[in-house]
């Protein structure tokens, strides 16, 4: 026994070779080291980008944002966290108690569950699905409807509007991303994600496909509901929207959830668009991460600068703008690839 | 689709202080809006009937606490009528300036909360608060209070102007006028943004003057009247400025009368500082004993930020028997329920925000 | 202009249509024995204001509303009804605009009681 767990030659921190190993053992193992690595990723992302947007926005606006708590203020944000968890949970009487309590924790685990099945380098991917970008963005359709029960158990007005115009927004952001997605997977000839990234080794997408990536980066937008889509939480008109009558444990989850998504929507442009690990010199992981931090950074200057957009402008936007481009994107990717 | 009752307010974010307002939505679009006030009603009407006429001007500045200034300055000179005196010649350029300054000012915030009620992230915001603050600090100069100033007297000012104030002025408009472009790159060349405004809340030229809406609300939908030109008073006939009046009666076209209003008021300090008369500019001393009002009725009308206010003082002889004040906001609240029945809910707060309303002036 | 208030609603109507079309203020004055009640009117395109005042007496208040003519009178009529207890004839009952009182005496009134508690005034 004690000979089989010993590393074997070539494998060395691939995690990969561990998950798909034959051994039961080193699978189990591989899943789990990549899922501790997964989740300290999400975590620094969470964090750093949970203080760098403060950072960013108080920079736009003229302000110093958070410096108080250690340098640069970047411990501000674990004293938040502190703060929101110590403070009382409180279930309204009309709320439906049960969906309350599960709803968040379950939006939370649904994009984690999504980040987990990225790979993050050819060494560091758990899952190697034929259709696997498909499924991803499956499972991400579905949050919406789960962000609508959430809202909805609350039985608060504010959360109830701010559910449906959730809702609202899937009907005309969805299509235009499925074809845009789509037009990707003509390019690659095939949807398993590892596949994709390999055929951008000669050029990335985004220059062969601008328009797939304009629609997917807004369509994204709307996905992740950061402004100009933020009618969810529309602070100015639904005090917080969905999370009106969430206390502040749930507020605190749901932080994490926004900067959760982020990190999987700028992942899932990444590897979309910009060839995902692909680049020279440094690791893989390093190349994927800093791309998508760049896109994340994008994310928070849109949001430092736009006002929010009206439900029906939005509608009306995906409609007539988004899904033709969407369509010419098909019709190009298929001139250019098939 | 039913009709959902929801209830805004009163502690909101985009309600600018105490407002209540009972909405009746059908999906997404406004049936019915009923603003309830009432929650900062100080009865300042009737508290002013028991003081001598200099204990109220205090008073008379927390009515509008984004525009202080103008509000003092309207009750001051409806005490100056009744008693029926000329303020000196220096005292009426300051008196301009400062109110333009307070004009520029109120403006600026305005343009903050709008942009935030519309669901910017603060930006605009910041921006005019930050830009606000220098105009504060030029008050702060010639009125010595940052937030309230009670710096009128009967016939003058309490101070006439420190020697350097007319330098720091003139500095800052110059600044003023680089940051009003700079607003108007910012904002205008925003899609998102003039789609939110163009065409949305729109009062026609009819309804404005029906509603009885004043100020740029009323100027938006093209009804030419400015009390400081139709119902002129100090030098503002002698200095050059226009109305502005916008057409279009739309969210937009009161972004714009705004707008250009800092730009008439920059233009006005410049001319008003280069105009400046040298002389006396101190008013009475404040005694609780003034002179006899010699004039029982005297009406008095006043281009406030937020529109046209008019003061109607019946004056005993040593206080006022009864103070009327028609407040700018509170009939600009009034029109809301026309204006926002079957917009969109989001709407209805951006035209909210630019009816650019203060509770304190709604409630008085 | 000093006018009968019967004569209120033809007189404002006539006046609309020679151009008085703005209605500024509508407000009172309590002379204990009689109030007076003062329209303030502007006419926007000659930039003239003409002030009409009806006089009515302290224990009979009521003005016809003017609310068909002026919109802007809605709201005014509100408040002068709360402020002075004056009935406005023609025009349904509404909640209160700006505070709760006793109904017995209205807070610009000369003959207000001061001091009040709340809680009893509210009753």
């Amino acid at each position: 026994m004690t000979n089989n767990l010993q590393i074997p030659p070539g494998m060395g921190l691939n995690v990969t070779a561990y998950i798909n190993s034959s051994n039961p053992v080193y699978s189990v193992g591989g899943i789990i080291a990549f899922a501790i690595i997964v989740a300290i990723i999400i975590s620094i992302f969470g964090y750093v980008f949970g203080w760098l947007e403060r950072k960013m926005i108080a920079k736009v606006q003229h302000r110093h944002g958070p410096t108080y708590v250690g340098k640069f203020g970047i411990l501000q944000n674990f004293a938040d966290l502190v703060k929101l968890l110590a403070k009382e949970d409180i279930i309204p009487d009309s709320a439906e108690r049960t969906l309350y309590i599960i709803g968040m924790p379950l939006l939370v685990s649904v994009s984690i569950f999504l980040v987990l099945l990225l790979p993050f380098a050819p060494s560091l991917q758990a899952t190697n699905f034929a259709f696997g970008i498909l499924i991803i963005f499956v499972i991400l359709s579905f949050t919406p409807i789960l962000l609508f029960i959430t809202a909805f158990s609350t039985s608060n007005k504010f959360a109830d509007i701010s559910a449906q115009r959730s809702v609202l927004i899937l009907l005309s952001y969805e299509l235009p991303m499925i074809l845009a997605v789509a037009a990707v997977g003509i390019a690659a000839h095939g949807y398993n994600i590892a596949s994709i990234i390999d055929a951008q080794s000669s050029g990335i997408f985004a220059i062969f496909m601008p328009l797939g990536l304009v629609v997917l980066f807004i369509t994204m937008l709307a996905e992740l509901e950061r402004p100009p889509f933020d009618l969810r939480e529309a602070d100015s008109e639904l005090i917080a929207g969905w999370l009106t009558d969430m206390s502040a444990p749930y507020y605190a989850l749901s932080l994490f959830l926004d900067y959760s998504r982020m990190l999987l929507g700028s992942l899932l442009i990444t590897i979309l668009f910009f060839g995902g690990w692909e680049g020279p010199l440094l690791p893989p992981i390093v190349w994927l991460l800093a791309k998508a931090s760049i896109i994340s950074i994008f994310i928070i200057i849109i949001r430092a600068t736009t006002v929010r957009m009206r439900i029906d402008s939005i509608l009306k936007f995906g409609w007539k703008w988004l899904l033709p481009l969407s369509l010419i994107n098909l019709v190009i990717a298929y001139i250019i690839f098939a | 689709m039913a009709v959902t009752r929801i209830n805004i307010g009163p502690v909101h974010p985009s309600t600018h202080g105490v407002l209540r307002l009972v909405a009746d939505i059908d999906g997404d679009t406004v049936v019915d809006v009923q603003p309830h006030i009432g929650f900062l009603h100080r009865g300042v009407e009737k508290l002013v009937e028991t003081r001598m006429f200099m204990q109220n001007p205090p008073y008379m500045e927390k009515l509008d606490y984004v525009s202080p200034m103008s509000y003092d300055e309207a009750y001051v000179a409806a005490v100056e009528a009744a008693m029926g005196v000329e303020v000196k010649e220096r005292a009426q350029y300051i008196r301009v300036i400062l109110l333009e300054l307070q004009r520029i000012a109120s403006h600026l915030l305005w343009i903050g909360t709008m942009c935030n009620d519309i669901g910017q992230m603060f930006t605009a915001f910041m921006w005019g608060f930050q830009d606000r603050d220098m105009v504060l600090n030029l008050l702060e100069e010639a009125a010595g209070g940052r937030m309230f100033y009670v710096n009128m007297r009967i016939g003058g000012m309490v101070r006439d102007l420190p020697p350097d104030f007319t330098d720091h002025a003139l500095a800052l408009m110059d600044y003023m006028e680089k940051r009003v472009r700079e607003y108007e790159r910012y904002l205008e060349r925003n899609p998102v943004f003039m789609e939110r405004m163009k065409g949305v809340g729109v009062l026609s030229y009819d309804d404005a003057k029906n509603l009885g809406v004043t100020g740029p609300v009323l100027r938006a939908s093209g009804v030419n009247f400015d009390a400081r030109k139709n119902k002129t008073y100090y030098v503002y006939q002698k200095l050059h400025f226009s109305t502005q009046v916008q057409m279009a009666g739309d969210n937009l076209a009161r972004y714009k009368v705004r707008m250009m209003e800092i730009r008439e008021s920059i233009r006005l300090i410049r001319e008003g500082i280069k105009a400046l008369p040298d002389g006396d500019a101190l008013g009475m001393p404040v005694k609780l004993i003034l002179p006899a009002a010699k004039n029982r009725i005297s009406i008095v009308s006043r281009e406030l930020p937020r529109g046209e206010c008019i003061m109607y003082l019946v004056a005993d002889a040593q206080k006022p028997y009864r103070l009327s004040i028609r407040s700018p906001s509170f009939i600009n609240l009034a029109a809301l329920n026309f204006l926002a029945k079957g917009q969109r809910t989001a709407d209805m707060f951006g035209i909210m925000g630019t009816l650019d309303l203060v509770m304190g002036c709604v409630d008085k | 202009m000093k006018i009968e208030r019967e004569h209120l609603k033809e007189k404002l109507a006539e006046m609309k249509k020679s151009g008085f079309d703005y209605l500024e203020k509508i407000t009172a004055v309590d002379y204990s024995d009689h109030l007076d009640v003062i329209y303030m009117l502007e006419n926007i395109e000659e930039s003239k204001e003409e002030i009409v005042e009806v006089t009515i007496p302290a224990n009979d208040a009521w003005v016809p509303s003017v609310m068909k003519l002026f919109l802007a009178a809605d709201w005014y009529e509100r408040e002068l009804s709360e402020m002075f207890g004056v009935n406005i004839i023609g025009r349904s009952a509404e909640r209160l605009l700006l505070e709760k009182w006793d109904g017995k005496s209205p807070p610009l009134r000369k003959s207000f009681q001061w001091g009040m508690p709340y809680e009893e005034g509210a009753k």
